[in-house]
């Protein structure tokens, strides 16, 4: 790396970004601290309030809430992506293994979404087909609740552990797997004790790409979950939009922010910068 | 100095704590093939970089035909770089990358035809203008390299370990090429490598670099055979090295006083003073290795007594590691010519006699 | 390569795979179906193309929310890929005063939550008094498409020896000569693709989208939500069917596209 033109280069995007994003991440923090004002937006004087009301247990229900729905949906997505990348990551075919997950996600979000609403639905496919099969009467009550939530988030954000988990395995030297069983393990030993350790930054950033997103979810839950599976965007967006209470709103995104921030950063620390460094597949 | 090609003088240059180059002064006549040779870190690449603009040195004057050229960037220097990763432009095709330069010029396509192609001939690529880098094989990329560096006539052609990259056998060729390249185009060419093989048998004169600093500066057989410090001595070739103290002087002929060998004899125009303590070296391929003790007595022979520790056959030559009486090894290299009048054959733990003139050991300056 | 034979007695993955790709595939698989339905309702009645043939000729409110989705993503991809090119180039080479900060902001909305940073956009606009309209989603847009521009184009200039730059300004290029004749021939696979992504991101967006836009800058996610949200009608899975043909055919021609470019 030299010394040179590289600031003119790089002034423009260090210029929108600070301006679009930077600072309006400066204005949510003061925000938090501010008193809501009588048609939304904010006013003095600066007050502890909005943290104060976090703490308040019915939206600690909902912290506890989305933290779970968050784990839940990571940890099932992570259990089906492993092998799946692994898999595909064997395979003499990886062009085509890859294409076929990656063109459902090239998808439209709400299209998806809207997709297991059509077959979950009271009149959905799935009624449809109990209906047809005679096993039911009534529709079954499928979505608008914590399962249907976590299900829909698995399938929204699979990609996102199956591409970084592909990339790792693929990287691995296989060769230590024939050693490993070469010198007594049984297949299962061998991928638990020479595959994961050896992929453990790989399953880092799968879970990294996966909760985070997950855990500031939005769409989702807004739209196949209920009252009782509100998550923590649900509820900046009520804040922001019917409460009007902007101050709680920015508190809320500024709990998510932190939460974020701190995890990403234990996470670089333990897995090294090289995260920093590397590309990003999102679509 | 007024005159030379390339003029570098007192340059230093630091990178944070680190003395890439110290104090370092080099004149290069034109036309010359000179090299600057060293160990990596030396700071050879770093000079190079410093004549070709990409670095700029801490203090220091660099001129080319006289003219300083430390204002300049590097695309307004006439000097041109062939780098040791080749460096060519992969969206291009061979006459593309050649042609380069010319195209920034806007020169006329039937002009620029007509040049890119004269000197595809010289690196006798011309049978390749359409393909792209990465059909070349490494010798071909290097040579496009260089048909690219010297398409604007530069007045100097840096090359940045050009063959590093290259296997052995390529590397011999492609020295044997660029030497007559360097013949053909007669501009001065500054050569950088870490290997003395190669600095040795295409260099007019070589600067041996160590630490950021110039240990020596001469023709090849100078530095081979009267190496300056103990770095240049074990640097270039394999070498015996010593130490004794100054006991004797007798004109040109010294005798020192060592602790393995006892006396031993040397020549050397400027002797130190005697009783000076002082490194003393002889090349492996000039000792004499035999059964009996003819030459023994001989005044200006060194003759030693040991045994063989180690013999290494590797085919034209071997190598011996002779174990003295005074219990120091002595390494001795012993051709295998057809002629030879050698009695039997010398094997391991035979006992033996060295012997050595007094012209082949040399005095080095105590260095790093 | 060959793999041993013990992998290949090693079906478990296989299984986990054949059965995810079902899984992403089946939703899909049944809005097709849904999409000839002739019934409104959520049953199957029968074979019908009409709602195609709604989507087609009686759908202006989707085809003008089609059209502001067109204008933002390609606007907004194309200042993106500006912006964020001269970036990377700045960053992958260069040694200058706020690189670190730089690399730190270019990574930070790609691992924040979409809604923060609609949250932030829309608080800060609202607080300078901006109108919430076509131009916030752009603004928008950009934001977020901009660290993916950066990333993809960095990723292939980290492909490419600073001596290539050395190199052409050693043969007398000028830094804006080396710019246009090297840095982005060399690059133009990242910037297309960092292009289409921005493209394909910005026409995908609805939670950034939904909290910065205003009257009359309707988007097509924004379309299909409301349609989601206040009643359904079949229409949508026409459309559904149209996306997913269009993202296969787009997908398609991209891969072509970036493969010619490529071996060029």
């Amino acid at each position: 790396m030299r010394r040179g033109p590289g600031l003119a280069y790089a002034s423009p995007s260090l210029l929108w970004l600070t301006f679009f994003f930077i600072a309006p991440l400066l204005i949510i923090v003061l925000y938090s601290f501010l008193t809501p004002g009588q048609r939304g937006g904010v006013d003095l004087p600066f007050t502890l309030n909005a943290y104060r009301a976090i703490a308040n247990p019915s939206f600690g229900k909902v912290v506890v809430g989305t933290i779970a729905v968050a784990l839940a949906a990571t940890f099932f997505t992570l259990l089906i992506a492993l092998p799946c990348g692994y898999y595909m990551a064997r395979s003499s075919k990886q062009t085509l293994l890859l294409l076929l997950v990656i063109i459902p996600f090239w998808t439209n979000f709400l299209i998806r979404i809207y997709a297991w609403i059509a077959i979950l639905g009271n009149e959905g496919f799935l009624n449809d087909l109990l209906r047809w099969l005679g096993l039911a009467e009534e529709s079954v009550r499928f979505l608008y609740n914590r399962a249907a939530v976590t299900l829909v988030l698995v399938y929204t954000y699979l990609p996102y552990a199956i591409l970084p988990l592909f990339s790792t395995i693929d990287k691995f030297d296989f060769s230590l797997l024939e050693a490993a069983r070469d010198l007594g393990a049984t297949k299962f030993m061998a991928i638990r004790k020479v595959l994961l350790p050896n992929i453990r930054a790989g399953i880092f950033t799968a879970f990294l790409f996966t909760f985070i997103p997950i855990f500031g979810a939005y769409a989702v839950p807004l739209l196949v979950g209920g009252t009782n599976s509100y998550m923590l965007g649900n509820l900046i967006a009520d804040e922001l939009t019917k409460s009007r209470n902007w101050p709680l709103a920015s508190a809320i995104s500024l709990v998510i922010t932190l939460v974020t921030t701190i995890g990403v950063m234990l996470l670089l620390r333990f897995n090294g910068t090289h995260i920093l460094e590397k590309k990003h597949e999102k679509a | 100095m007024i005159g030379s090609n390339v003029h570098i003088g007192n340059v230093s240059k630091t990178f944070g704590d680190f003395v890439a180059l110290d104090d370092v002064s080099i004149q290069i006549q034109k036309g010359e093939f000179f090299s600057l040779l060293g160990p990596s870190g030396c700071g050879k690449t770093t000079l190079l970089r410093i004549i070709a603009g990409f670095e700029e040195p801490a203090s220091g004057a660099v001129l080319l035909d006289d003219r300083d050229v430390l204002p300049l960037l590097p695309n307004q220097r006439s000097v041109n770089t062939v780098f040791q990763n080749y460096a060519l432009f992969p969206h291009l095709s061979v006459f593309e990358n050649v042609a380069f330069p010319l195209r920034l010029h806007k020169q006329k396509e039937p002009l620029i035809r007509a040049r890119v192609s004269d000197y595809l001939q010289l690196v006798e690529l011309q049978d390749h203008a359409n393909k792209k880098p990465s059909q070349l094989s490494g010798g071909q990329k290097q040579r496009v390299a260089i048909a690219r560096a010297l398409i604007n006539e530069p007045s100097v052609l840096l090359l940045d370990e050009p063959l590093s990259a290259l296997d052995a056998k390529l590397r011999q060729h492609m020295l044997i090429e660029l030497d007559s390249i360097h013949d053909k185009i007669g501009i001065t060419f500054i050569y950088v490598t870490h290997d003395q093989q190669e600095a040795l048998s295409v260099s007019d004169r070589i600067a041996v670099m160590n630490k950021g600093m110039v240990l020596q500066i001469g023709t090849p057989q100078e530095i081979y055979e009267a190496p300056a410090t103990d770095f240049v001595a074990k640097f270039i070739g394999e070498t015996n090295l010593f130490e004794g103290i100054v006991r004797k002087i007798d004109g040109e002929l010294l005798e020192l006083e060592t602790a393995e060998f006892g006396t031993i004899c040397l020549t050397d125009s400027t002797p130190p003073a005697i009783g000076t303590r002082v490194s003393w070296t002889v090349r492996p391929e000039k000792l004499r290795i035999s059964h009996d003790s003819a030459a023994n007595g001989r005044s200006g022979l060194n003759t030693l007594q040991g045994r063989v520790d180690e013999p290494i056959y590797s085919g034209f030559q071997t190598k011996f590691y002779i174990k003295t009486a005074g219990g120091a090894t002595m390494k001795v290299i012993k051709q295998h010519a057809d002629w030879s009048d050698e009695g039997p054959e010398i094997a391991w733990k035979d006992e033996v006699y060295l012997s050595f003139s007094a012209k082949d050991v040399f005095l080095v300056e105590r260095k790093q | 390569m060959k793999k041993p034979d013990f992998i290949k007695a090693f079906s478990f993955s296989r299984t986990v795979y054949a059965v995810t790709i079902m899984f992403l595939f089946m939703p899909l698989l049944v809005l097709v179906l849904y999409s000839f339905n002739e019934s409104r309702s959520g049953s199957w009645t029968g074979f019908s193309l009409r709602w195609y043939v709604k989507l087609f000729t009686d759908s202006s409110d989707l085809w003008r929310a089609f059209g502001n989705s067109a204008i933002v993503a390609l606007s907004s991809a194309l200042v993106a890929t500006v912006i964020g090119t001269l970036g990377a180039v700045g960053v992958n080479w260069y040694r200058f005063r706020l690189r670190g900060y730089l690399r730190t902001i270019t990574f930070l909305p790609m691992i924040l939550p979409e809604i923060i940073i609609g949250v932030s956009l829309l608080v800060f606009f609202s607080g300078l008094g901006i109108r919430l309209g076509l131009f916030t989603v752009f603004v928008a847009h950009v934001s977020f498409n901009l660290p993916f521009v950066f990333l993809l184009v960095l990723a292939r200039l980290e492909e490419f020896d600073f001596s290539i730059i050395e190199a052409s300004r050693d043969l007398g290029a000028t830094e804006l000569q080396t710019l246009w004749r090297v840095i982005l021939p060399l690059t133009m696979p990242g910037i297309m693709s960092g292009f289409l992504t921005a493209v394909t991101l910005s026409l995908e967006d609805f939670v950034i989208t939904f909290f910065v836009t205003g009257p009359g800058a309707t988007t097509l996610p924004l379309y299909v939500y409301s349609a989601i949200r206040f009643g359904v009608s079949p229409v949508i899975n026409a459309l559904s069917v149209v996306m997913i043909l269009g993202t296969v055919v787009l997908a398609w021609s991209m891969r072509r596209f970036l493969k010619n470019i490529a071996a060029k």
